[in-house]
């Protein structure tokens, strides 16, 4: 009978296992493991935030590569009035949004597959259940409208609904990324639902 | 707010849908390795452009230089006022320097008092020679166009002090 492996304890000493801030201050000082710390924390949200907000997997990939390299130069600047993350997070959406600008209504779809775990979610399944018209389509079709859907509405209205819907940001977190107040992003966020209901009309559950 | 919150369920489970998205398998397996090669190559390269330093040392400037960027319309009506204003200035400027009557009235007056200066002092005297020191002895003012040797408490590196002792007993 084997014992089961003992799970392995970051060492408080090796990057992997320091607070935030002391990586942060490390990183300050030029040390590029720490910095690679910071990235492999938070690359996957500031990608899919990114992700979510072009809809395309080759832009996000430049410009998460791109926040991540401004930030580490930036860094001096930071004065860690908020937490690393939330100014992170705030470099990456403005990128996204001067980006987007730039690109104005050019939208290129190059969307990633579903994970194997979509067909098992069960809101999901819910969705494309029997009481849904369009029962006969799959989830990617879904996925391709529900894109589509989100790319009719505002840029901030829909960085706020892929912010607080898909990410789970709190609406204050948004608002201090947003730098707008908590009232603004509300309505933002139901206004934004709201097109997003009638857009998706069809695939609603009667 | 309650009843908007479950109005809006559908949608929301929709959007979970985009939760499952995700880029291809292993894709961030050397993420963080690739971003520290590129700050490396950056740091070792020193090829940072005008816009990422001015973003470092005044990033307030670059976001205004931003919006140029995105919107061509900003920077046409800046560079349309920018010309008005040099415009005017140009024109004020000729106003200015247009002659007033009066002047040529003052340029005449002062010829004469220019004319009883240089005619009040006799030829300026030449300096009266101790022929058996050799050092020539002015008291005569003189008007000429050399600057002061001591202006504003400063030395003037052009001029040098010299004290002339007579000899005791001559």
């Amino acid at each position: 009978m084997s014992m089961p492996e003992p799970a392995t304890i970051p060492d408080a000493n090796t990057p992997a296992g320091m607070l935030e801030g002391d990586l942060v201050k490390r990183a300050r000082r030029g040390d590029l493991a720490a910095y690679d710390e910071l990235v492999k924390r938070y690359q996957e949200r500031i990608y899919a935030t990114i992700y979510h907000m072009t809809g395309n997997h080759e832009d996000a990939n430049d410009l998460t590569q791109e926040a991540f390299i401004k930030a580490y130069q930036a860094l001096p600047s930071f004065k860690g009035g908020s937490s690393f993350y939330t100014w992170l997070y705030r470099i990456a959406i403005n990128k996204t949004i001067n980006f987007l600008k730039q690109r104005k209504n050019r939208h290129h779809f190059s969307l990633n597959d579903l994970d194997f775990n979509t067909e098992h979610n069960p809101d999901l399944v819910a969705l494309i259940s029997h009481k849904t018209p369009h029962r006969d389509a799959g989830l990617a079709e879904l996925q391709k409208k529900l894109n589509e859907a989100l790319f009719k509405l505002s840029e901030p209205h829909r960085m706020v609904v892929i912010l607080h819907d898909v990410q789970g940001v709190s609406h204050e977190e948004i608002a201090e990324a947003m730098k707008c107040n908590i009232g603004t992003v509300r309505s933002r966020l139901f206004y934004a639902r709201q097109q997003l209901q009638a857009h998706l009309a069809e695939y609603m559950q009667s | 707010m309650n009843a908007n919150e479950n109005n809006f369920e559908t949608v929301r489970q929709l959007l979970k849908l985009k939760q499952h998205e995700v880029p291809p398998p292993g894709y961030f397996n050397h993420f963080s390795s690739q971003i520290i090669s590129r700050i490396r190559a950056g740091e070792e390269g020193g090829t940072k452009t005008f816009m990422e330093r001015l973003q470092i040392t005044a990033p307030w400037l670059a976001g205004f230089l931003q919006i140029f960027e995105t919107r061509p319309g900003i920077i046409g009506a800046f560079a349309t006022s920018l010309c008005l204003v040099l415009g005017a200035g140009l024109f004020i400027a000729e106003q200015s320097d247009s002659a007033p009557k009066t002047a040529p009235v003052v340029a005449e007056n002062t010829q004469p008092i220019m004319d009883s200066v240089t005619s009040a002092s006799p030829a300026p005297l030449l300096a009266a020679t101790d022929p058996s020191s050799g050092i020539s002895v002015s008291t005569n003012p003189v008007l000429s166009l050399q600057p002061s040797a001591n202006m504003f408490g400063q030395q003037n590196p052009l001029f040098q002090s010299a004290s002339f002792a007579t000899p005791v007993g001559r």
